[in-house]
């Protein structure tokens, strides 16, 4: 039993070798959020890195302890816009067990169905944005948002509003589907599968980009398990960990489908897995769209939750959220903590940035998918 | 209501007693997969060592603090998960430490869960406590030259909100 | 005649010379002329706060297509573009940085306020990081009010800026 040093570049070094040069990348970024990252460069290496954030630091968690349960939930899913549902659900979790109250089975599969839409949503995003703009790539800048307007019109229509739903409450979803819905997701769906194996082509098997992220950046098993790192970064080491099948919620356990991994773990494998959930969430939304039962879709919940603490977790598209909810018999939680994807994965971006070229540094973190706003809260 | 078995919770229980008999001052099973330990602050690294080595709890997923501004105490959950164990996988157990208010430190377990690195700058930055030990310890989140109090204190009360 | 009538009598020259010259270039057709040059050729700075870019990036997207007025996103040229979107919540830490970005960019430059926490605060207006009045670091043009604003409410914002550069004077 014996305590390690720290992985080499977490941390950094106050003095440097007088051949190397302080660069600040950001704060201001045209792509993400605001973030710094103060790298020091020896020639085209990067001999270390160090990320500075907080430059959208909002105070949710400050906030959260201000207002009631359910205001809660317009600010607490604002951190990352893209996934909504995901920080929403994470957050109702919780404040259900301690209530007792149980959502009904239609209510659970609408979750379902809105998460996985979110989920293609959230990818689409980073596909075009994170992977595509950041490696130079605008065609698919515009294909991937083209295709997720589509997807937010149909989200538009379960919800009312195009990014920030609200959609879930403690006790269930707050509207049932319209008539309608599932007739325009199939015909959605079945267009999207063929819009995939374009993407493909186009950027998934173009050699620059494959020039641009094989073996770019590699995440060992080993450093990933033991970095605590989560989502499509975990998986495309290796690691075979999901919350929808380690501690399902909602209505995954019923339903059929894969986790995909990769052995390599370099930037292009975080490239590809991002594509193939997005194949495996169609699968989970048709599977769900068959199944959905009749019935209810929401119990009514209490106002107040009694003394206690909870701790829930989904699984969003940048990785595992745990929040901890802790009451005291008003109708305002005492704590709420959040731990979500991009702060766990903040850790990996100093680790793999050492000894790469100044240019592969945008490939590395946008492979990794940080989204600096969720990170800051 | 049918009985669910708390068996494999009830293992990880014991084993820790077992090991840790003085350290350890209370346990609870909150429910399936959950499992709440309070210990004692100065064995912190010597837990961490077991959980990870024996039970193969292999990183943390956050490191939270808590104010208790009745009881004077500031407590310090750290949220132990497993990747490597497929026994445990499912599981979080919450490890507490209560800590004096006025003058919290506490070993920091960043030579033993890497994966607390950050979340424990954040701690330092919110709650004021000092993690002995972590090799980078400054701000992480708010302004540059933030002289004020940390913010996470709930006898802190910035003029723009409201009363609680 | 002296030195000092000669050089006053230049001064009063040159400076009637210069009043005739921005007159001729600031009326009729130059005028026009110049306007429709910077109202066609508007490049954005976005600062992205991740809230409301997800709505810009919406907006830049084939959809709505602001490439046809001439709006191009031009990453990192902070020096060629001229105009600045405050998307977003603006944090204490920021503004400062923001306030740079603002004096970096060459003259003319117009500012739009997208989104409720850009114009006043929003959701956000009691957190203890934030600036609630953005309008005190810098002028603003329009204001798009929103959480988030929809892409078609960005770009009918775009259309009155330009309409505002249309009919502003030249040496503003």
């Amino acid at each position: 039993m014996t305590t390690e040093p720290p992985s080499p570049g977490i941390s950094i070094s106050k003095t440097a070798e007088p051949s190397t040069l302080d660069v600040s990348v950001g704060p201001q970024h045209p792509g993400s959020g605001h973030c710094r990252i103060l790298i020091r460069v020896d020639g085209d290496y990067i001999v270390s890195a160090d990320p500075d954030i907080g430059y959208v630091h909002r105070g949710c968690e400050k906030i959260a302890e201000y207002r009631n349960y359910v205001s809660n939930i317009p600010h607490l899913e604002r951190p990352n816009i893209a996934d909504a549902i995901h920080l929403n659900w994470g957050y109702v979790l919780p404040i259900e067990e301690l209530q007792g109250v149980v959502v009904p089975p239609r209510g659970k599969y609408i979750s379902t169905i809105a998460a996985e839409m979110n989920r293609i949503m959230s990818h689409l995003y980073g596909l075009a944005i994170m992977q595509g703009v950041f490696s130079g790539h605008t065609t698919i800048f515009m294909w991937a948002f083209g295709d997720r307007d589509l997807f937010i019109e149909l989200a538009e229509m379960l919800t009312g509003a195009r990014l920030t739903y609200s959609f879930l409450v403690p006790g269930g979803p707050r509207r049932d589907l319209p008539f309608g819905f599932e007739d325009r997701l199939s015909r959605l769906l079945d267009y999207f599968e063929k819009r995939l194996v374009e993407y493909d082509r186009i950027f998934f098997s173009n050699p620059s980009v494959i020039a641009r992220a094989k073996g770019i950046g590699v995440l060992k098993r080993e450093d990933a398990k033991k970095l605590g790192v989560v989502g499509p970064v975990l998986r495309a080491s290796g690691v075979k960990y999901d919350v929808r099948k380690v501690e399902p919620y909602g209505a995954y356990a019923d339903l059929e489908f894969d986790i995909p991994t990769f052995e390599e773990g370099d930037s292009y494998s975080r490239y590809l897995i991002r594509f193939e959930e997005m194949k495996q969430s169609v699968r989970i939304i048709r599977q769900a769209l068959e199944k959905i039962p009749k019935g209810p879709i929401a119990r009514k919940a209490p106002l107040v939750a009694p003394e206690g603490e909870a701790t829930g977790r989904v699984e969003s598209s940048r990785g595992e959220i745990t929040y901890l909810v802790m009451g005291d018999n008003s109708d305002k939680p005492s704590r709420v903590k959040i731990m979500n994807g991009s702060f766990r994965n903040l850790i990996a971006l100093p680790f793999l940035v050492r000894n790469v070229h100044v240019a592969d540094m945008p490939i590395i973190y946008g492979s990794l998918d940080y989204w600096p706003v969720e990170a800051d809260r | 209501m049918s009985q669910v078995s708390l068996s494999r919770e009830e293992a990880i229980i014991g084993q820790l007693k077992a090991r840790f008999p003085e350290a350890i001052e209370e346990t609870k099973i909150d429910r399936a997969r959950r499992v709440t330990i309070h210990f004692e602050k100065d064995h912190v690294q010597e837990i961490a060592m077991f959980m990870r080595d024996e039970l193969g709890f292999d990183h943390v997923k956050g490191v939270a603090g808590v104010d208790l501004p009745t009881q004077k105490k500031i407590e310090v959950l750290y949220f132990a998960g497993s990747y490597s164990n497929a026994e445990v996988q499912d599981f979080i157990v919450i490890l507490k430490a209560q800590l004096p208010r006025d003058n919290p430190i506490i070993a920091s377990v960043v030579s033993v869960w890497e994966s607390a690195h950050f979340h424990e700058r954040e701690t330092f930055e919110m709650f004021g406590v000092k993690f002995e030990g972590h090799p980078d310890l400054r701000k992480l989140l708010t302004l540059d030259n933030w002289e004020g109090p940390p913010p996470m204190l709930k006898d802190i009360k910035f003029p723009e909100m409201g009363q609680r | 005649m002296s030195q000092d009538t000669l050089q006053d009598f230049a001064g009063v020259w040159i400076g009637k010379m210069s009043e005739l010259v921005q007159t001729i270039i600031g009326s009729g057709p130059i005028k026009y002329i110049v306007n429709w040059s910077r109202m066609y050729a508007l490049w954005p700075v976005h600062i992205t706060t991740a809230c409301c870019s997800a709505e810009f990036g919406a907006m830049m997207g084939p959809r709505l297509d602001p490439e046809r007025f001439g709006m191009q996103a031009v990453a990192g040229g902070l020096r060629q573009c001229d105009l600045l979107i405050v998307e977003g919540t603006v944090t204490k830490k920021m503004a400062k940085r923001l306030k740079i970005v603002y004096e970096q960019m060459p003259k003319p430059r117009y500012v739009i306020a997208m989104g409720d926490c850009a114009c006043s605060g929003g959701l956000f207006h009691d957190s203890y990081s934030i600036v609630n009045d953005v309008h005190k670091l810098f002028p603003i043009d329009v204001y798009v009010p929103g959480c988030p604003p929809r892409p078609e409410a960005l770009l009918s914002a775009i259309v009155k800026l330009r309409e505002k550069i249309r009919r502003q004077e030249v040496f503003a």
